[in-house]
C-alpha cells in the first residue's frame, strides 16, 4: 500500500511546483505549495510507518527489474529522512506565509514556494534514490533551486553569494560526476546495490581506480555539504538569503547531501573496501577540525545571521566525524545529529531572521536588550543556542551524548578532548548573545517590553520546531534506537 | 606510460577535467569560471562516451536484427544527453546572474567584487 508513497511524494512536489506559476496570485501559490507539502508529510509518515512495521523494500520505478530500470530504496533512515525534511519545511513554510513579503517584491512570491517544492522534492529524490546517476539528476535540480532561493531576494549581496555558490556546487556536481563516470567504467552499473556487487568481486585489483572515486565522491559531496576546509560559499548564501530560505538551506539541503555521501559509503562502497583505504580517516580528521574552526570562525563574526552560519560549519563537522568513526554507533550520532542540527539550526535562523526583520539591526553589538523587546523570540533563539552548546533536556545534548559514547566504543577516547572543545566554544558565541539580550542595566534602559515582538500567532511554526528539539531532548532514546535498527538495511 | 597513450581518450578527459577545473578555480573573471565549468562538465561526457564505445561496432539503431556485441553500448550515450541538457542549463543560470552581477557592480570580476565587500 505505502509502496509507492515516496513516487507519489516527489511527484506532488515537483507537480506542484510548476503549477504555482500558472496562477500567479500570491493565495493561491500559498495555497497549493502548502497543501502540496501538507499531502507530502502525511504519505511521508505513512511511509515510515509502513517501513518500520515491514523493514526495507525497493520500489521500481517504471516497474522494469533493476539493472535496467531506476530503482528507490527505501529503508527506515530514508523514511525517518522523508518525515524530518517535510516536518521542516513544513514550519518553514508556514513562517514564510507572514515573514517572505518582507523580503521579496509581490512578483517573486510565488517564485519563491516553486522554488521551495522542486528544492525539497530534489532532495527527498537523492535520498530515496537507489540509482547513482538519478541521484546526480537530482543534486543539480536541487542546486539550481538552492540558489534560486537564495537570489530571489533581488539584492546585490544576494546575487554574490548566489553566483558563488552555483560555482562551487557546480565544481562539486562536476567532481561526482566524474566519480560516477569512474565507478560506472569499472561496472558497468549504475544502480547502488549492482554496484556494491560488482565492486565487491574486483575489489583488489582495482582497489587505486576505488580510492579516486571515492574521493571524487567525497571532496564533491563535501563542497556541497560544507565540510571543513571546502565551506567558503556557504557564510554567504545562508547570511543574506531571505529567513526562510536560510532555514531550508542549512536544515536540510547540507543534510541530503550527507545522506547521499553515507549510501556511496555504505551501500555503493561497503564498509569491507571503505574500511581498508584511508578515506574515512581523513573524513574523521577534517570533521574534527571543522566542530572546531567552524565555531573559531562563528565566535569572530559580528553579524548575527552570519555567527548562525558559521555555528552550521561546525555542527556538519559533528556529522562528518561520526561518519569518519566508521563505527555503526558513529553513523547513528551522526544521523541523529542530523535530526538535532535540522530542528535547531532553522529555529535559529528563523528567530535571528524575525529579529533582523523587526528590529533592522544585523550586528551582534546592537542587539544589546533585545531581549526585553522580543522576549519570545530571544525565548527560542536562547533554547536553539542552548541546545548546540549542549544543555541537558534538549536535543544537542543527546546529540553530543551520542557522540561521547560512539568515541568511546571505538576506543578512541582522546577523541573525546574534541567534542569538550566543540561544545565550550559553542558556547563562546551563544550565551554572549543571550546574556546580552536579557540582561545588564545599560543596555535594558529605555527598551519597551515587547516593543518590537512578532504576534505570538506569527511564533508558532519556530515553537513547533524549538517543541522538536525539546522533544528529541527529552525522549532521544526512542528515535536513537530507529535509527539503529535502521542502519543495517543501508547496507 | 604506454597506459596513457593506447587509452588516448580517457588521458584527454582527464587532461581535460584538469583544465576545467583550474580554470574554474584560478581565474577571477566570472565568463572564464563558467567556461573552464563547461569544459570539466565535456571531459566527463567525452569520458563517459569513450567508455561506451567498442571499436568496430556500430551505433545502436536497430535495422536489421544483429547480434547484441554489433553494436557500442547506448547507456553512456543517454545519460551524456542528460548530463548535457543539466550542464546547459547550469551555464544558462550562471551567466543569467553574471548580467545580474554586471549590473549592480559593475564588474565580472569575482575577486574586484570581494574586494568591494559591502554589508
Amino acid at each position: 500500500m505505502y509502496n509507492s508513497y515516496p513516487l507519489i511524494i516527489i511527484l506532488v512536489l515537483f507537480i506542484s511546483a510548476f503549477a504555482i506559476p500558472l496562477f500567479k496570485s500570491i493565495k493561491m501559490a500559498r495555497i497549493i505549495g502548502i497543501s502540496a507539502a501538507g499531502i507530502s508529510l502525511v504519505l511521508s509518515i505513512l511511509t515510515l510507518i509502513g517501513v518500520k512495521a515491514n523493514g526495507a523494500y525497493y520500489f521500481r520505478v517504471g516497474h522494469f527489474d533493476a539493472p535496467w530500470g531506476i530503482e528507490f530504496h527505501i529503508g527506515i533512515i530514508e523514511g525517518l529522512m522523508g518525515v524530518l525534511f517535510m516536518t521542516v519545511s513544513m514550519a518553514v513554510l508556514w513562517f514564510s506565509i507572514y515573514s517572505i513579503d518582507h523580503d521579496l517584491s509581490k512578483k517573486k512570491v510565488p517564485l519563491f514556494y516553486t522554488l521551495v517544492n522542486l528544492l525539497v522534492g530534489s532532495l527527498l529524490g537523492i535520498v530515496f534514490s537507489d540509482d547513482l546517476f538519478n541521484c546526480f539528476v537530482f543534486i543539480e535540480i536541487s542546486s539550481i533551486a538552492s540558489c534560486g532561493i537564495v537570489v530571489v531576494k533581488d539584492k546585490k549581496e544576494n546575487i554574490k553569494a548566489a553566483l558563488k555558490y552555483l560555482i562551487l556546487s557546480s565544481l562539486g556536481s562536476g567532481l561526482v560526476l566524474m566519480g560516477i563516470a569512474l565507478v560506472y567504467s569499472l561496472t558497468g552499473h549504475l544502480n547502488m546495490a549492482h554496484i556494491h556487487e560488482a565492486l565487491v568481486s574486483i575489489y583488489p585489483e582495482h582497489s587505486r581506480n576505488m580510492l579516486i572515486a571515492i574521493g571524487l565522491f567525497t571532496v564533491g559531496l563535501g563542497v556541497k555539504s560544507a565540510m571543513f576546509p571546502l565551506h567558503t560559499w556557504l557564510p554567504d548564501a545562508h547570511t543574506y538569503a531571505p529567513a526562510s530560505s536560510s532555514a531550508l538551506l542549512s536544515a536540510l539541503v547540507l543534510k541530503a547531501y550527507v545522506i547521499l555521501y553515507i549510501k556511496i559509503i555504505h551501500r555503493v562502497f561497503g564498509m569491507s573496501i571503505v574500511g581498508d583505504l584511508p578515506v574515512l580517516n581523513i573524513v574523521l580528521l577534517l570533521g574534527a577540525v571543522g566542530m572546531i574552526a567552524g565555531s573559531v570562525l562563528a565566535i569572530l563574526q559580528k553579524n548575527l545571521k552570519r555567527m548562525v552560519a558559521y555555528s552550521s560549519v561546525a555542527q556538519m563537522g559533528y556529522v562528518f566525524f561520526g561518519i569518519g568513526l566508521g563505527t555503526t554507533m558513529g553513523l547513528a550520532a551522526a544521523i541523529f545529529q542530523i535530526f538535532n542540527h535540522a530542528f535547531t539550526k532553522s529555529a535559529l535562523f528563523l528567530s535571528a531572521g524575525s529579529i533582523l526583520e523587526k528590529t533592522g539591526k544585523k550586528n551582534i553589538s546592537d542587539l544589546k536588550g533585545i531581549g526585553k523587546e522580543m522576549p519570545f523570540t530571544m525565548a527560542i533563539f536562547t533554547i536553539g543556542g542552548m541546545s548546540l552548546v549542549g544543555i541537558p533536556l534538549l536535543s544537542g545534548f543527546n546529540s553530543k551524548w551520542n557522540f561521547a559514547v560512539a568515541v568511546i566504543e571505538a576506543h578512541r577516547v582522546e577523541l573525546l578532548a574534541v567534542v569538550l572543545i566543540s561544545s565550550l566554544l559553542n558556547a563562546l558565541y551563544y550565551f554572549p548573545v543571550i546574556i546580552n539580550g536579557y540582561f545588564g542595566e545599560e543596555s535594558l534602559e529605555g527598551k519597551v517590553y515587547r516593543n518590537t515582538e512578532r504576534p505570538l500567532k506569527e511564533l508558532l511554526p519556530i515553537i513547533v520546531l524549538v517543541l522538536g528539539v525539546i522533544y528529541f531532548g527529552v525522549s532521544g532514546g526512542g528515535l536513537l534506537s530507529l535509527i539503529e535498527a535502521g542502519i543495517p538495511a543501508l547496507n | 606510460m604506454g597506459h596513457l597513450i593506447t587509452n588516448y581518450y580517457e588521458t584527454g578527459a582527464i587532461i581535460l577535467f584538469g583544465v576545467g577545473f583550474v580554470t574554474l578555480l584560478a581565474h577571477g573573471n566570472l565568463i572564464k569560471k563558467i567556461i573552464g565549468m563547461n569544459i570539466m562538465d565535456t571531459a566527463v561526457f567525452l569520458f563517459f562516451i569513450a567508455k561506451g564505445y567498442i571499436s568496430g561496432s556500430e551505433a545502436p539503431i536497430i535495422r536489421s536484427v544483429k547480434s547484441a556485441t554489433g553494436y557500442i553500448n547506448p547507456v553512456p550515450t543517454a545519460l551524456m544527453l542528460t548530463g548535457i541538457v543539466v550542464a546547459v542549463s547550469i551555464t544558462a543560470f550562471a551567466l543569467a546572474l553574471t548580467i545580474r552581477v554586471y549590473e549592480k557592480y559593475g564588474t565580472v570580476d569575482l575577486n574586484e567584487i570581494i574586494k568591494m565587500g559591502g554589508e
